[in-house]
């Protein structure tokens, strides 16, 4: 009996041992350049580069360096790089689309490995990108932060994103710590002081949490207080309140937009032009 | 070829010498049969300028037939290459002429416009250069499809309702087949009911599974070298039998110059779709040194891709299409299809691409999640903002609204023509018409030289349909009035209603049909004739030649089927055309106890949706009974004989779930009723097929699809029992 427990003991672990020894064939191991930040950067690089008995990838956080072990029948040192690139690391052969880059977690946001000489591609674009100087010029707001992140966050909740909005969520909040509360105003602070804890705590649940229903929860309510403030902080560019009749069982929920055209953060795509304008804050 | 003009050609006559020959080919690692042009695939670029006399040699080495089109090109009716149509065929081992002047400019494209043969390799780029050009460097794309699978195949297998090619795409990309078990997998299972319930197969945007997407004929293709802020156009010809592709760019946004050759008022879009032999001119902006931007075409079933690289060095990626959402799709389509097949836009007034039903299913656009199921009593139908791209999202999709002639479009005063063209189509047995008439079913549609032509389509079939006119520009109207762009080829999706004008100035006889080669060949189009035409010499018969081109939709297909099983062979064999079905089938026992029973019937389908079949047949069975045995049917009637020989006449009638009731009477009087649906389709591969009949005959069988050959079956029959074996399906 005891004989017979030895050797299931010594077959699991021999089994364990194949396991975690790479079995893959005609193997190859090269080292490539992938850029990124933290151990949340390896998980997500790893495991885009991964693929059960053809690729195997372990990334060095330090020296931001890719070791891969790759069956040279089956694939090639490119394809597995493009998957990384797609997960939305840059790499010495692909950079990631800015989409995917866009999506990684806030803490993910690491300097990336090109940077872009912005070129206008031409007329109609040389237009846009100048309008875009003049407004960022106009904004000089002590709260524009807090409003950038508003809007992004509300954009992933029209896209039903839960795992961005999150994301979103998090980078309001380190803005709304951020604010620059000595060059304001006795009322404006006043008016700040009053509301911003709240804006903490509703930006901080709705982080903490993917689930879509309830970071719309407190978008709601976070919408309110974000309204109250553009009454003392007037936004940069002419904003919109809009409102939704359904939300809440019928009572209705608000939120501000840059744009007249509904595009509706509480339901997303199941709905996504319900609702009207309210109100034009300019 | 990157092409730099660098010198301004002066008029004159430019020769090309085309040799046709059939090749061996390896796309895949599998070597297949192809044509090849100069040896290769696609065709080589030719190149023109405005002014100048084209002289094409063409040179068939092949052993077949061929006859090429100039795709867009202005000219001779009897230069058109239309075999039988305008232009005699070209027989192997013949050389043929085509010459004529050059008298337009832009972006044009040739291919054969024999049978099946463009989807083998039979296409090529056509560019005519301006007499003066602005000095922007250029490259040409042409974007093509290609299939392992011999085009003649993939033509008979559609008509045959086989669904091999989507279990191909599934194995690409997940839940593609739509069965059962991938509605379960979604939570969608009321929508695949309804599906059913609906008569419709699953719901899809393109037919056939191609192994690869080519540009330029390589998977992915590319210009070297380019400074940042350099501007390229980069002419794009959409040389595929049958795939739409979307047209993305790493690069930032596209400036879209021209369409079908023709220019258009600058429109900078992040994206657009470029249907079956369409051309677009972008003008794009290379952002940054020593990377290389992508420029992507993704199928629309976005089951695959192909790319062309703009410079060299680092590559600048752009996000894959990720997969359809195919059961909103599915819900969208339940929802605008009414019960007797026709499609019902809700009063939407949908027109020119700017309202896709289809953006339901793009993740992109309309979010990754399943669309919550709440009653959300004021989206208002009417306005179909929720199908607005452009209005839903911040990517620019580009749609024939935004098409804007630089230059004033009117036709010249005269007696305008209006023709009314419903696009019509059974996408169960592959029937392509318009008005519910194939080429070879309607008349010519005369027409008189100096007059204006003016066509109001409405898609009422369930697919979208690249509308091509030979030897004609026409006028899209949109909202840009006197402006509205000039285009050879009209893409129509599903419930919309378009309207081209065009002015009747030339002779003969000119095709409009359907770009989707397979949906051509079933007979989707129609031939404007002018009236009092000079003789063409390409076609000294000209009755026979229409003959032969009306031969192409009236072909039948074959297709056969064995169940090889312990308990006896069951098997039908069925020959069908457009409106025409002769069907067989048996079932064979083992023992003289067992039984021998064949029927075969011969049928036509009447209606648009062809869900009824009159037919009339003849019945032999043998089964030898025990003494004193007798067979009672449902409606008490008594057979007693071990031979029975009758004629009997029936109709199908298919219906909802896609059940077809099949009720008949025999010479002996004998009534059968008969429920049936076959292929079920309960997981990938795995499907199911159910009868019953007042004989009260029933069988229940799975069948396991391995391959597009053969299946695993199992069966239970109430005349053999239970039987296990596999099945070949031809």
């Amino acid at each position: 009996m005891k004989k017979l427990q030895h050797f299931m003991l010594g077959m699991s672990l021999l089994l364990a041992f194949t396991a975690c020894a790479s079995p893959i064939k005609n193997a190859k191991t090269e080292t490539y350049k992938v850029a990124g930040n933290c151990d949340m950067c390896k998980n997500t690089i790893e495991t885009a580069a991964n693929k059960k008995g053809i690729s195997s990838a372990e990334w060095d956080k330090d020296k931001k360096v890719l070791t891969l072990t790759y069956d040279s029948k089956q694939t090639t040192p490119s394809e597995v790089l493009k998957r990384v690139a797609y997960a939305g690391y840059d790499n010495e052969q692909f950079l990631a689309p800015d989409d995917a880059y866009a999506k990684l977690p806030g803490c993910c946001h690491y300097d990336r490995m090109k940077k872009e000489t912005s070129v206008a591609a031409n007329p109609a674009n040389e237009q846009k990108e100048s309008e875009t100087v003049v407004n960022e010029q106009e904004k000089g707001n002590l709260l524009s932060g807090v409003y950038d992140h508003y809007f992004a966050l509300k954009d992933a909740l029209v896209k039903d994103d839960g795992k961005t909005a999150s994301a979103k969520a998090l980078a309001l909040a380190k803005a709304i710590g951020e604010v620059d509360m000595k060059s304001m105003s006795s009322e404006e602070h006043a008016a700040w002081m009053n509301v911003s804890g709240d804006l903490l705590m509703h930006a901080e649940h709705i982080a903490e949490t993917k689930d879509i229903a309830h970071q719309r929860e407190h978008f709601s309510k976070l919408s309110q207080k974000i309204y109250t403030l553009t009454e003392t902080f007037k936004p940069g560019e002419t904003t919109y309140l809009q409102h939704c009749p359904m939300y809440n069982d019928g009572k209705g929920a608000d939120w501000l937009s840059k744009e007249n055209a509904v595009k509706n953060p509480y339901y997303g795509s199941s709905m996504l032009t319900c609702g009207k304008t309210t109100k034009t804050i300019r | 070829m990157l092409w730099m003009p660098l010198i301004t050609l002066a008029q004159k006559t430019v020769r090309y010498d085309l040799y046709v020959r059939d090749t061996i080919v390896n796309f895949t690692g599998k070597e297949r049969q192809a044509f090849s042009v100069n040896g290769s695939i696609p065709m080589p670029e030719l190149h023109f300028t405005e002014g100048d006399t084209a002289e094409i040699w063409v040179h068939n080495e092949s052993k077949k037939k061929t006859s090429i089109h100039w795709h867009g090109v202005i000219l001779p009716n009897e230069q058109d290459g239309v075999p039988y149509l305008t232009t005699a065929p070209i027989p192997g081992g013949t050389t043929h002429l085509y010459k004529f002047p050059i008298v337009q400019n832009g972006t044009y494209w040739y291919h054969s416009h024999m049978e099946l043969q463009e989807q083998n390799g039979m296409y090529g780029a056509f560019i005519i250069h301006k007499k003066e050009e602005t000095k922007l460097p250029e490259y040409t794309i042409v974007l093509s499809d290609w299939t392992d699978m011999k085009p003649f195949e993939v033509h008979r297998r559609l008509h045959m309702a086989n669904d091999w090619s989507a279990i191909k795409k599934a194995v690409v990309q997940k839940g593609a087949v739509q069965s059962y078990a991938d509605a379960i997998a979604a939570r969608s299972l009321k929508t695949k009911f309804g599906n059913e319930w609906k008569r419709m197969l699953a719901m899809d945007v393109s037919d056939v599974y191609y192994d690869k997407l080519l540009t330029n004929g390589r998977s992915e293709d590319e210009v070297p070298a380019f400074k940042a802020g350099d501007r390229i156009r980069v002419r794009i010809i959409n040389g595929s039998s049958s795939s739409y592709f979307w047209i993305r760019y790493s690069g930032g946004k596209m400036n879209v110059v021209a369409s079908d050759g023709m220019d258009v008022v600058p429109v900078p879009v992040d994206r657009f779709i470029i249907a079956v032999s369409e051309t677009y001119d972008v003008i794009l902006t290379i952002p940054s040194e020593n990377t290389a931007f992508e420029l992507q075409a993704t199928s629309e079933d976005r089951i695959r891709s192909t790319s062309l690289w703009l410079g060299t060095g680092i590559k600048q990626l752009i996000s894959p299409l990720e997969p359809l959402k195919y059961f909103e799709g599915m819900q969208m389509m339940n929802d605008m299809i009414k019960m007797d097949g026709n499609l019902d836009d809700m009063g939407m007034n949908m027109s020119l691409q700017q309202m896709d039903m289809n953006v339901v299913m793009y993740p992109e656009i309309t979010g990754s999640k399943k669309k919550k199921k709440q009653g959300h009593k004021h989206m208002d139908m009417a306005d179909g903002k929720q199908y607005k791209s452009n209005e839903l999202s911040e990517i620019v999709t580009l749609n024939y609204n935004m098409l804007r002639s630089p230059v004033k479009t009117t036709l010249p005063e005269a007696k305008t023509t209006v023709y009314h063209f419903e696009l019509t189509g059974n996408m169960n047995r592959y029937v392509w018409s318009i008005n519910n008439k194939t080429v070879s079913e309607a008349d010519k549609i005369l027409i008189r030289k100096g007059e204006n032509v003016r066509i109001i389509i409405y898609n009422n079939s369930m697919m979208r349909h690249p509308m091509h006119l030979h030897g004609h520009f026409f006028r899209v109207l949109n909202e840009n009035g006197d402006y509205s762009p000039l285009k050879n080829v009209l893409d129509i999706m599903p419930m919309e209603t378009d309207t081209i004008e065009f002015a009747a100035t030339e002779s003969g006889d000119w095709f409009f049909h359907c770009h989707i080669l397979y949906h051509m060949m079933s007979g989707m189009g129609r031939i404007f004739s002018y009236e009092n035409s000079p003789p063409n010499p390409q076609l000294p018969n000209p009755e026979k030649s229409l003959k032969k081109l009306y031969a192409d939709d009236r072909e039948f297909h074959f297709m056969f089927l064995n169940d090889f099983a312990t308990n006896g062979n069951d098997g039908e064999m069925m020959l069908q055309n457009t409106r025409w079905s002769l069907q067989a089938e048996w079932r064979l026992g083992y023992s003289a106890k067992m039984g021998y029973e064949t029927e075969v019937h011969m049928g036509r389908y009447i209606g648009k949706m062809q869900w009824f079949m009159p037919y009339v047949g003849l019945d032999w069975r043998y089964r030898r009974m025990e003494s004193g045995e007798t067979e009672r049917n449902l409606f008490g009637q008594v057979n007693t004989h071990n031979q029975r020989t009758v004629l009997c006449a029936g109709i199908q009638y298919t219906l909802p779930m896609l059940i077809v009731a099949d009720v008949r009477i025999d010479t002996d009087g004998k009534f059968r009723l008969q429920l049936m649906r076959e292929d079920i389709p309960l997981t990938k591969r795995l499907r199911l097929g159910l009868m019953y009949n007042s004989d009260f005959e029933y069988m229940a069988g799975l069948k396991y699809i391995l391959n597009k050959s053969f299946s695993l079956s199992a069966h239970y029959d109430s005349d053999m029992g239970f039987g296990g074996g596999f099945t070949f399906t031809y």
